[in-house]
């Protein structure tokens, strides 16, 4: 039952009526993911995946399609992470913004280039890959962006290249004077034995009420390494739907960081299948919510093939009203002999009102396993604090040492090495607290916040 | 005369409702040992710890003067700053903050309060080495967890090697003894006895008078029920190793 003033799915996919017909899906996914749209509902809490996070908030208004709108270097300058030297793709509400990005396209070899202009260029490439993943039918957001995504990244990394540099994708949103949707859809393909490693990182340039829709498909080829990290820093109104699947093929390497800073709602699905044997997989994750903010990581791990390890490291500091979902699946099947799983979920509540909700789910099919699996809540160790200050450190700055050193494990695994001194940086300055009333101690990475209001 | 570090007058606290420390009067002097025994739950460590800081426990009544400064109602870090120390019972395990973070922490903030420089990282590191030679601590410790995975006598030293690091005027030893072997139990109080001065006081309370041929108390006290019942010499800690509290229990139920 819709709540009074939510509006009604019809209400808001009668928005993408008006797009350009310069979206990605052609006419015959249209189809598809039209009568996808007949089933799939907003995803609700009577759905088990679905149940800590309530969308509710984030159907209270009615969207408008994102504009295209120029930067200034001064604004994506102040958005690079310092010491990062990348090959940069920049988006604004869904849109490429040529004038600050370098795209490389090398003969059909690699290709880091905005994914609408490798569709008109390349439509043959761009179909092999495109929904390879099966991405669509996953929920309503994914086939939202199957359907109406307006561009995105096309990567692809040859057989047996060490990329130089790692790949940084900037999506900024700036709502202006309307509620603004911005969709993304990446391909991301990781060539025989290649390696690299991209950051995605998004950004609120305003204080408005945003949706971000993100689809990703990863496939990562035979030995391949892949390093993917997500460095989420939107506003307080900016809501994000983040949904990411991984193919990995044998003996292949992914990695990700998922990292959460600022946000309304966050909503991250990361998905990863094991479609040949002796795969690796690491997943982290940092996610600090703080006011009233949600996040919500929903991670996946299928072994569907034997010698497979995966290895699921999830902490996250929850201040004020804040409240943070961590649901962590591992799903061995039957032919996935001498597979290691293990799972960690650590949070911090910073106050009696913050809230987490953390849950393992495994699901093991063959006997030859071993999978582990943990989570713990607490807060701050008294005890240790006490101990701290009876040696002259003060209240503040004895927390600060305890919580870094709790966060510690999972920044120093950061792959990339500006991306691991960057958040370290920004993590400690948040945990010190905001700079001062007007201020967001986060302003580095998000210019979306009001914490006065 | 010397001057007075501590004086603790008609001090009560009790804990959850119920009262532990029932009215002690303590005076100690600049340059002056103490040392407090007494049998278990007699309120030894409840003492340590309203010396400290700790919230836990509510004083209900009395006044703490610390070099004629109101002790009470300063937190923890303060008091510290202002030069009280107190080496724990049970020391703290502290995964992922390592000892030389900890004691940088410490040391630039005990420094800042005196209006001095901070110190050089090449300084800092030359004092560490000088002070954990004093309690013969092993160098491989300074880039490990605070107390995570220590033994007993490693922590015992670590407490010790901190102490030596801040140059507290006073120092309460809490049960720095228990559990510790004989070896162990030389390496601390030998270090205790170097940072001994003409300045400096210690409050050492033990269950145990063997910790007292080693760091030599000017005057002994006897805690019971919450109260100072007796006050002498160094040779009062002897008695109560022959006869036991048996006889300080009869005099004063």
């Amino acid at each position: 039952m819709a709540l009074r003033n939510q509006i009604s799915k019809e209400e808001f996919l009668s928005v993408f009526q008006t797009l350009p017909l310069n979206a990605l899906a052609e006419k015959e996914w249209k189809n598809k993911t039209d009568k996808n749209f007949e089933i799939l509902d907003f995803p609700n809490k009577k759905d088990e995946s679905w149940r800590h996070t309530s969308i509710n908030r984030l159907l209270q208004h009615r969207y408008g399609l994102g504009k295209s709108m120029p930067l200034d270097k001064k604004t994506v300058d102040s958005f690079t992470i310092p010491g990062m030297d990348a090959y940069r793709l920049v988006f604004i509400n869904g849109y490429f913004n040529a004038a600050f990005s370098n795209e490389i396209d090398n003969d059909n070899k690699l290709i880091i280039k905005n994914i609408a202009q490798v569709k008109k260029e390349k439509p043959d490439l761009f179909n092999q890959f495109y929904e390879n993943t099966s991405i669509a039918s996953e929920n309503f957001f994914t086939n939202l962006n199957t359907a109406y995504a307006t561009n995105g990244n096309y990567i692809s990394i040859p057989k047996g290249m060490v990329l130089d540099k790692p790949i940084h994708i900037i999506n900024f949103s700036d709502g202006q004077d309307s509620k603004t949707i911005s969709q993304y859809r990446n391909i991301i393909i990781a060539g025989e034995n290649s390696q690299v490693k991209i950051v995605n990182s998004f950004h609120s340039l305003t204080v408005n009420f945003t949706l971000t829709n993100v689809a990703t498909e990863i496939i990562v080829n035979e030995n391949a390494h892949l390093n993917f990290n997500i460095f989420q820093g939107e506003g307080d109104d900016a809501f994000q739907i983040n949904h990411t699947k991984v193919l990995q093929h044998r003996n292949s390497y992914f990695s990700s960081h998922t990292i959460t800073l600022c946000g309304a709602i966050v909503r991250n699905d990361l998905q990863v299948k094991h479609i040949g044997e002796g795969c690796e997989t690491k997943l982290n994750g940092l996610y600090l919510p703080s006011r009233e903010q949600h996040f919500d990581n929903h991670t996946y791990v299928h072994h569907a093939k034997p010698h497979g390890t995966s290895n699921q490291v999830y902490k996250g500091i929850i201040d004020n009203k804040a409240s943070a979902v961590f649901l962590g699946r591992v799903m061995v099947d039957r032919g996935a002999q001498k597979t290691q799983a293990s799972q960690t979920n650590r949070n911090v509540l910073l106050t009696p009102y913050a809230k987490i909700n953390s849950k393992p789910q495994l699901e093991i099919y063959t006997d030859d396993v071993a999978c582990s699996h943990g989570s713990t809540t607490g807060q701050i160790d008294k005890e240790a604090l006490f101990y701290l200050q009876s040696r002259g450190i003060d209240r503040r700055h004895a927390e600060l040492l305890l919580l870094t050193a709790f966060l510690a494990d999972v920044i120093e695994n950061i792959e990339v090495e500006p991306l691991k001194l960057f958040v370290n940086l920004l993590i400690s300055r948040r945990l010190q607290g905001e700079k001062d009333n007007s201020l967001c101690s986060m302003d580095e990475v998000c210019h979306g916040c009001d914490p006065v209001d | 005369m010397s001057k007075t570090l501590l004086k603790i007058e008609n001090l009560k606290a009790s804990i959850e409702g119920k009262e532990i420390l029932k009215g002690i009067n303590l005076e100690i002097k600049e340059g002056e040992v103490h040392a407090i025994m007494g049998p278990n739950g007699s309120g030894k460590s409840t003492l340590a710890s309203v010396l400290a800081g700790r919230e836990l426990f509510e004083v209900t009544d009395g006044k703490i003067q610390f070099l004629g400064k109101e002790l009470l109602g300063m937190p923890p870090e303060e008091r510290s700053r202002e030069g009280l120390f107190l080496a724990f019972q049970y020391p703290v395990e502290i995964p992922g903050v390592s000892i030389v973070n900890f004691m940088k922490a410490a040391v630039s903030q005990h420094r800042e309060h005196k209006g001095l420089k901070p110190l050089t990282a090449g300084e800092f590191l030359k004092m560490m080495q000088e002070k954990k030679e004093l309690v013969e601590m092993e160098a491989k410790l300074n880039n490990r967890a605070v107390n995570e995975g220590f033994s007993g006598g490693e922590k015992k030293k670590n407490e010790v090697f901190q102490m030596a690091m801040l140059e507290p005027k006073l120092s309460i030893l809490d049960e720095t003894d228990s559990g510790l072997d004989i070896d162990a139990l030389r390496i601390v109080a030998s270090g205790v006895n170097k940072l001994k001065n003409s300045e400096n006081s210690f409050l050492v309370i033990t269950h145990y008078q063997r910790l007292l041929d080693y760091i030599v108390p000017d005057v002994v006290h006897v805690l019971y029920n919450g109260k100072i019942v007796k006050t002498g010499g160094k040779e009062l800690a002897l008695e109560l190793e022959e006869k036991g509290y048996d006889w300080i229990k009869k005099e004063n139920d």
